[in-house]
């Protein structure tokens, strides 16, 4: 640039500083309303939105997939489909680190790169088709690598087609196409009547690529959601999940309560004697932290495997800080339960109502039968996670749960009376359940008149079943 | 009174000085889009902010960052809000950056005598995705981890240098409390050192040479 251009340049500045406003108080005016705006939205998303609860960093589940934050997110999906490639896609540092690096200098070194001394947007189209383009292919990368991921290879070879199509390939060809242009037809971006073809080629492969990106929208609409991790974040919500999670890993050995003594009904540690976990004895003397590991690392002397995920277990270390919490607020007498964390198990029946699986026994079960009653434990292959697997499994399930009848056997073994076996008289084919305690006498009614009236799935198939019109249930105190 | 105040202060600070050189200074006109540069710094300024709160209760190691930041939200009195807009003006400020680039970009304020501005305003850019980089990893959930683990991965992909680059974000070949410790001193004191200095030369340049003008035919 030589100084005579510089010098026109700096005197059109002045002629436009001459029309122009003053930073105080016209421009600065604007600043601080935008600048206040932005603090009334960030507020506004701090309160009604807030901060999405995430389960604590765990190394040794590997099954999470990982994601960054969103705004690299277009950078991931560019990774993913570059691996698609051919021979160069298993060349990672290319689209890692190459093509980032050139991005990154060709942004940095832009004023040295654009040595022409024109502003005006008629004098620059080539540069700002080409930024339109790379900005919109930004844009939809990030839009296609927030859709859930598809759910079998072929839907997933299909839909990293079409992505590759639409963020990869046509973005590249119209680029390239622009590229080609102005490097041996400069002259379409200069002469007014066939600018039009730049901006032509631009705005087709632009809606190209906008189109693809709906198509894989549309398709990834039909996809199966992926399961929503609930992360519990409030002290009763820990407490709950906590609960929840005690039901299932714990209560079989220790008993709902903790208050097991001997374990009765498990496989290989019959007899086996154990302290009860709600004890003085145990919580007064074992720290938090000490009970966390006892949990994941299990006491191999005593027969207790390990729960964390790291060393074999299911539990993730969130999860057995839930565990270690509602162990705490539930029996530690130092600890004060929140009054919140004390709701029943399920509503109190008012006289002539049926339960329901969904409101009542579901919740009876997920307590007290889970435990042992679901893949992979000692239980005569009788499941019962869910309303299908309540009545239809079990290598007794033809006597097992019969509508109206009251000998059907669940009622029997949650009744002290174990079903001998017809061939050995004196040998127990089901023994009581639970193995270890008694469920309690509301629960066991709440099963009677479920089986006696035909085992309704819903609150509205049970209400029909009702006799007396029920009076609003009202949740025990 | 208040004169006397005045001048004794102006005397030694130079108070008319700065109004005249900061403040009185002429522009081109002026509209919506040239606020941006301005709520950068403020979203900034706010970050440091709240920033600054978090760091009293925050605790940079792998066994107590997440309950301290469990902590912040149920504990300590409005410690949601700081967090939440903290973590919200993370995202607001990648975003408004990135317009306040693109603006530049589609005005070509960036061309003489503006170079350097643009230039100091790219590292400004790339400060600020690093400041977003390593603030993710701190609150030592699922998501950061893991996250970290592919980010950190992807930069050992360097060719010949990618398992040093590795090891020196991570301080070792897989992410401990090394790799938390240090991306919170990036994100403390390192990056907004930084910025701090280059928002100090930006802005001097903006001063220096005004802002630009929107183009018209003419440029």
């Amino acid at each position: 640039m030589n100084d005579e251009t510089k010098q026109k340049i700096n005197e059109r500045y002045q002629k436009e500083l001459g029309r122009g406003e003053f930073f105080w108080p016209d421009s600065i005016f604007k600043d601080l309303i935008v600048s206040l705006g932005i603090f009334i939205v960030l507020v506004l998303l701090a309160t009604f939105i807030g901060v999405a609860p995430e389960a604590k960093a765990d190394p040794a589940d590997t099954s999470y997939l990982p994601r960054p934050e969103w705004y690299f997110l277009f950078l991931f999906k560019f990774l993913t489909l570059y691996g698609q490639i051919p021979v160069i896609g298993r060349i990672e540092w290319l689209a890692a680190v190459l093509i980032p690096g050139i991005g990154i200098a060709l942004l940095t070194f832009l004023p040295l790169l654009d040595k022409s001394p024109y502003r005006h947007y008629s004098r620059r189209i080539f540069a700002l088709v080409f930024m339109a383009v790379v900005v919109l292919d930004i844009i939809l990368l990030t839009v296609m690598a927030s859709l859930p991921a598809a759910p079998n290879a072929q839907e997933l070879e299909i839909s990293t087609r079409l992505q590759a199509t639409g963020g990869l390939w046509i973005p590249l060809a119209v680029l390239a196409l622009l590229a080609a242009l102005f490097i041996f037809r400069r002259d379409v971006y200069r002469e007014s009547t066939r600018r039009s073809l730049p901006i032509w080629i631009t705005v087709a492969g632009s809606l190209a690529m906008v189109a693809m990106t709906v198509v894989v929208s549309a398709r990834a609409a039909a996809y199966p959601k992926p399961e929503e991790v609930e992360v519990a974040s409030t002290l009763v919500d820990q407490i709950f999940a906590g609960q929840d999670l005690y039901s299932v890993q714990c209560v079989e050995c220790h008993g709902d309560d903790g208050s097991v003594a001997v374990i009765e009904g498990v496989e290989g540690l019959e007899g086996e004697e154990i302290t009860p976990i709600n004890s003085r004895d145990v919580l007064y003397t074992i720290t938090d932290s000490a009970m966390y590991e006892v949990i994941a690392y299990g006491r191999p002397n005593a027969g207790m495997t390990p729960f964390g995920k790291t060393y074999g277990g299911e539990l993730s270390k969130s999860e057995i800080d839930y565990i270690v919490i509602f162990m705490r607020y539930m029996w530690d007498d130092r600890f004060e339960l929140p009054p919140e964390a004390l709701k029943p198990l399920f509503p109190r029946l008012a006289d002539g109502e049926v339960p329901s699986y969904d409101v009542h026994i579901a919740p009876i079960v997920k307590r007290y039968c889970i435990s042992c009653h679901r893949e992979g434990k000692e239980n005569n292959n009788y499941l019962m996670t869910s309303y299908e697997e309540v009545l239809t499994t079990g290598d007794n399930v033809e006597n097992n749960i019969i509508a109206g009848d009251e000998n059907s056997y669940l009622l029997q073994v949650i009744q002290d009376t174990p079903i001998m076996d017809p061939e050995k008289p004196d040998e127990e084919m089901i023994g009581v359940m639970p193995p270890s305690g008694h469920l309690k006498p509301d629960a066991i009614e709440a099963f009677i008149r479920w089986v006696m009236n035909g085992m309704p799935e819903t609150a509205e198939d049970a209400a029909e079943l009702s006799v007396v019109p029920t009076p609003e249930t009202t949740p025990a105190p | 009174m208040w004169k006397k105040v005045f001048d004794w202060l102006d005397e030694r600070l130079g108070l008319n000085d700065i109004y005249k050189n900061l403040l009185d200074r002429p522009e081109p006109k002026g509209n919506w889009w040239n606020t941006l540069g301005s709520a950068s710094l403020f979203l900034f300024i706010l970050q440091g902010v709240t920033g600054i709160f978090l760091t009293v209760y925050y605790t940079p190691s792998p066994d107590h960052a997440y309950d301290s930041i469990q902590y912040i939200m149920e504990g300590v009195a409005y410690g949601w809000l700081i967090r939440g807009i903290h973590h919200w003006g993370a995202s607001l400020m990648v975003i408004i950056v990135f317009i306040h680039l693109l603006r530049v970009f589609v005005t070509a304020s960036y061309k003489y005598p503006r170079e350097m501005t643009w230039l100091i305003g790219v590292g400004l850019l790339l400060a600020t995705l690093g400041m977003g980089f390593t603030g993710y990893l701190l609150p030592w959930n699922q998501r950061a981890y893991w996250a970290t683990t592919v980010g950190t991965q992807i930069a050992g992909a360097v060719p010949f240098m990618g398992d040093f680059i590795l090891k020196a974000l991570r301080g070792g070949p897989d992410l401990s409390a090394l790799t938390l410790q240090r991306f919170f001193a990036a994100h403390i004191w390192i990056l907004p050192a930084a910025l701090t200095g280059l928002v100090g030369v930006h802005l001097y340049l903006i001063i220096k040479h005004g802002e630009s003008h929107f183009p018209t035919r003419e440029d």
